[in-house]
């Protein structure tokens, strides 16, 4: 039975049937942006990632506060007008080691991500290209990985190196890469059979060009999609390795850091402010990413439900 | 209402609301069901024939907007909630669907679907619905019924599946069954043997049926009268031999043309074929749907402003065309 | 059923093997088994010494298959930090990790599948869209984030608020002194941790399963079930959630690891002495010999949670078990 979508679909142009029964063909790109902004969530979630950015990136010029300046006296204040989000036990300013935290918190999300799509794209590109023994080993890499606790292997990972930010990085990279190889192998393979490849190939394309030019363009939209939700998951994970202990160390702080720091005062309801704000700033990274991220992904992909 | 028909429609039209805009499915569709009869209706993809079926047992979904009336048993049956409907589905009004693989539950015992059939309506044992259910199965010609009732539907081939679907929905002994494209999705000879099925069926319990496809052959083979649609809109209604040898609009006589005929000489030429493709049914053309496409419309006149209604040829044999006399006329000639 | 159980057990085999040689060299790299030794008198005869002891000069793969041996055998060492027997200690550290586990896998899946038919079956309605709105929080909350704002908001300020003398719901651990069995006692306590593995998984497997549901309430067979004057709601049980409960299962088998990661962060905030704990204490104090066997032990349980999975989605599809 034809389904109402069906019946929808624009007439073929045909010589024999009347002319102006259809209605105007829309680009790529419009259609993207007419999807994308219907998305009003999206939208909000890039307005506020733009103020934390911004706040966060321009802590040294934007905050109230010098990173790491104690003030004894003015020690354990709740929320006010001169410390927006409270002060600690040495009497730090909690609104500016929240911006400064969140300048290491978002860079290794992002350096992760990014990271991990390159190798994770490669890998998979190349994998799904050549089929064969490179594609068996993949495959069972990922498989191999999905059985270990992921928390635990990077605890005990990042013991190897210094702990230094750089590690903290190359760690979660080493292990996150694996993901997006998976979701691209996938789209490769289905691309490999299509009829521009082959035709490609037919014109004495070589390999590398292939894929470089024609194959990978194509999975463009897959890997935004996922290099965003994967930025998503690199800070949550950056956060709760550092609030366990094996994340970024002191001096440097992060979101996750705070946390640890403040773990002790979940129980007091007068510090809990501690808690709060730090715990916040990390849900509404992660919230917008995610927004965003699904919201690319109706866009590229009309097919995916809500 | 005609007097003694089992089903009454009348006026109906069903609208989808898309992103796209409003698809007109059905407009203004209008027929008699008399008992134990077999209706055949015939068009092509997205000529609304299956959602004239659908709107009729109240299976649309909530994007769908029906109007007009379809009167069984002295009530409009349009409008009505799942609740109200529920006695009569199944139960007064049966459907088979074109699919069976897909129609059927995947994880549900054929034997178990068929009786959940009945016991929704009656009050049954177990025992009790487990040999209806075999029996059922041994009607429709399904050999070593016992043990199949046991088997899941992918266990059964294309034809048996859909012999089952019959099954399942004459548990009850409807007095309509609508079968929307039984047999298309089949081989040509199992096509027959269900066919062949449906009929015996008729000849037992006198069911009405309504069968829709866009197969010609099978409702010369098995239709009294045939209602053709075009776009959503009734282009002919009559018996089989009014279709068949006096069609009256052009399309139906398009349609007839195309068919590949034995009987004729073989001049060589390809088949005929109707010029044009089906019209988007959001973007209608005006007045009369097929004028774009028509060897006999005056493109720019009556038939491209006024949408031509339903006019008497003969007796019961009606037709939407403008130039219906005209054509009815010529074949008198011919 | 039997054949096939036993032919994906086999094939795992491989698996735990790889996956316990990459711990081994991970846990080789990341803890110096000569620290203690470094900084006293004559470190380096003794190192040396050492080193010829606990094999230490040859290949890391043969190392690993010294370790493999005679971790088969039941000899899992003795522990680095404390000298007792690891065996012990994990037989130890195991219990309260599995009760909190069992609790949380049932209880995601029942609440999940509740969530997610609702908002199916009610889609686009209030309840749908404040779901929905939740499960993108649940998402995105950091687990041990609320795990801290729970305690916050279910413990501390109904105590301080209302003048308690006891909490409502208990932080600490999993019993208080000298209780024990399936009392009111061990609900409160496990209350906030349960809550904490659960409301991640709950967030993503009923968005998952609403996806599902909505797929097959499109389905074919559902609308026969309707032309057949099946009553709304046995078509939404009987057709449509029993259907959707075969991709619920795969869904399920992938975060077990997840889980596991979610176990370590719970008990060490609810000071829990599970295995997460256990994994805490160990890698701090460097203690390679447990953290070997730990990771054995869960990547066996998570082999095994695959195969229970497995099995279940391979009873439900009865397209998969006749063929």
């Amino acid at each position: 039975m034809n389904t109402p979508a069906m019946l929808s679909q624009r007439p073929i142009e045909d010589p024999d049937l009347a002319p102006g029964s259809g209605p105007v063909m829309r680009t790529n790109w419009q259609l993207f942006r007419r999807r994308f902004f219907r998305h009003k969530m999206a939208l909000v979630s890039i307005a506020v990632l733009a103020v934390l950015m911004v706040a966060c990136y321009g802590a040294p010029w934007l905050a109230p506060y010098k990173q790491g300046a104690q003030n004894l006296l003015n020690s354990d204040l709740g929320p006010s007008t001169k410390h927006w989000f409270g002060t600690d036990d040495l009497g730090r300013d909690q609104l500016s080691e929240v911006m400064y935290a969140g300048r290491i918190s978002l860079t290794i999300g992002l350096a992760v991500a990014a990271l991990s799509t390159i190798v994770g794209v490669t890998v998979g590109a190349v994998a799904a290209y050549f089929g064969g023994a490179t594609d068996q080993s993949l495959s069972a890499l990922t498989d191999l990985f999905l059985i270990l606790p992921d928390l635990a292997l990077l605890a005990v990972a990042v013991l190897i190196f210094s702990q230094s930010y750089t590690s903290i990085v190359v760690v979660l990279a080493a292990l996150g890469w694996m993901y997006m190889a998976r979701i691209v192998r996938a789209q490769v393979l289905s691309l490999k059979e299509k009829e521009f490849v082959e035709a490609a190939r037919a014109s004495g394309a070589s390999t590398t060009r292939i894929l470089i030019r024609h194959i990978i363009p194509n999975c463009v939209g897959t890997i935004m999609v996922n290099a965003t939700l994967s930025i998503a998951l690199a800070i949550s994970t950056e956060a709760t390795l550092s609030f366990l202990g094996f994340g970024v160390q002191p001096p440097q702080n992060s979101w996750g850091r705070m946390l640890s720091d403040a773990e002790a005062y979940a129980n007091s309801s007068s510090r809990f402010y501690l808690v709060l704000f730090p715990g916040l700033m990390l849900l509404l990274t992660v919230l917008a990413v995610n927004f965003l991220g699904d919201a690319l992904r109706d866009a590229l992909d009309p097919q995916s439900r809500r | 209402m005609t007097a003694g028909s089992v089903l009454s429609v009348r006026h109906l039209s069903v609208d989808f609301k898309t992103d796209d805009g409003t698809v007109h499915a059905v407009d203004d569709v209008s027929f008699d069901l008399a008992p134990s009869e077999t209706l055949g209706i015939v068009g092509e993809s997205g000529s609304g024939k299956s959602v004239t079926s659908l709107a009729i047992l109240g299976l649309l979904p909530t994007t769908a907007t029906v109007t007009g009336t379809v009167i069984f048993d002295g009530e409009n049956l349009i409008g009505r909630s799942d609740k109200q409907l529920q006695p009569i589905r199944g139960e007064r009004i049966a459907m088979i669907f074109q699919d069976a693989l897909t129609a059927l539950n995947p994880v549900h015992r054929v034997g178990d679907q068929i009786a959940e059939a009945i016991a929704v309506h009656h009050h049954t044992s177990r025992n009790e619905l487990r040999t209806r259910a075999v029996d059922l199965l041994d009607v429709v010609g399904i050999p070593h019924p016992i043990e199949r009732a046991d088997d899941y539907p992918h266990q059964f081939s294309g034809g048996m599946r859909q012999r089952a679907m019959i099954a399942m929905a004459i548990a009850n002994e409807p007095d309509v069954l609508i079968a929307d494209e039984p047999t298309t999705a089949l081989d040509v000879t199992i096509q027959a043997q269900v066919l062949d099925v449906l009929e015996r069926i008729q000849e037992r319990t006198r069911t009405a049926i309504m069968l829709i496809t866009h197969d010609l052959g099978i409702v010369a083979g098995i239709a009294g009268r045939v209602l053709v649609m075009y776009a959503g809109r009734q282009a002919e209604l009559g018996t089989v031999e009014d279709i068949f040898y006096r069609p009256c609009h052009p399309y139906t006589q398009g349609l007839l043309a195309s068919l590949p005929r034995l009987d004729r000489r073989a001049t060589g030429d390809r088949l005929h074929r109707i010029k044009g493709q089906p019209p988007s049914l959001v973007f209608r053309p005006s007045g009369c749907a097929f004028h774009p496409r028509c060897p006999v419309s005056d493109r720019d006149g009556l038939c491209a402003t006024t949408v031509p209604e339903t006019r008497v040829v003969d007796g019961d044999h009606v037709s939407a065309c403008h130039f219906a006399t005209t054509l009815g006329l010529r074949q008198e000639h011919e | 059923m039997l054949r096939y159980l036993a032919r994906r057990m086999l094939g795992s085999i491989p698996v735990l093997l790889v996956a316990s040689f990459i711990t081994f060299w991970l846990i080789r790299r990341a803890i110096d088994p000569l620290a203690k030794y470094r900084h006293i008198r004559d470190a380096e005869a003794i190192m040396a010494q050492q080193r010829k002891a606990l094999g230490l000069n040859h290949p890391v793969i043969v190392q690993w298959w010294s370790w493999l041996t005679h971790f088969v055998r039941g000899d899992w060492g003795t522990s680095a930090r404390t000298s007792d027997a690891v065996s012990g200690m994990i037989q130890h550290a195991l219990w309260p990790s599995v009760q909190l586990l069992f609790w949380a896998t049932i209880a995601s899946v029942l609440v999940a599948l509740m969530l997610g038919t609702y908002s199916a079956v009610k889609q686009y309605s209030a309840g749908d869209y404040f779901f929905t709105g939740l499960s993108y929080l649940g998402i995105a909350m950091p687990d041990f984030f609320f795990a801290l704002l729970a305690i916050g908001a279910l413990v501390t300020w109904p105590a301080v608020h209302f003048h308690l003398n006891e909490p409502i719901l208990y932080s600490i651990g999993l019993h208080t002194e000298g209780e024990s069995g399936l009392s009111l006692d061990y609900f409160r306590h496990l209350a906030l941790p349960v809550l904490t593995l659960t409301f991640g998984s709950v967030a993503s497997w009923s968005r998952f399963h609403r996806s599902a549901m909505l797929d097959v309430l499109n389905a074919d067979y559902v609308r026969t079930a309707r032309a057949k004057g099946v009553p709304r709601r046995q078509v939404i049980m009987r057709h449509a959630f029993r259907n959707a409960l075969i991709p619920f299962t795969t869904v399920t088998a992938l975060d077990t690891a997840f889980l596991i990661s979610g176990v370590i962060v719970t008990e060490k905030i609810f000071s829990i002495s599970g295995m997460g704990q256990a994994f805490l204490t160990a890698l701090g104090a460097g203690d390679a010999p447990f953290l070997l066997a730990w990771f054995v032990i869960t990547s066996v349980a998570v082999i095994a949670m695959n195969l229970l999975t497995d099995v279940a989605y391979v009873a439900l599809d009865p397209r998969i078990r006749l063929s």
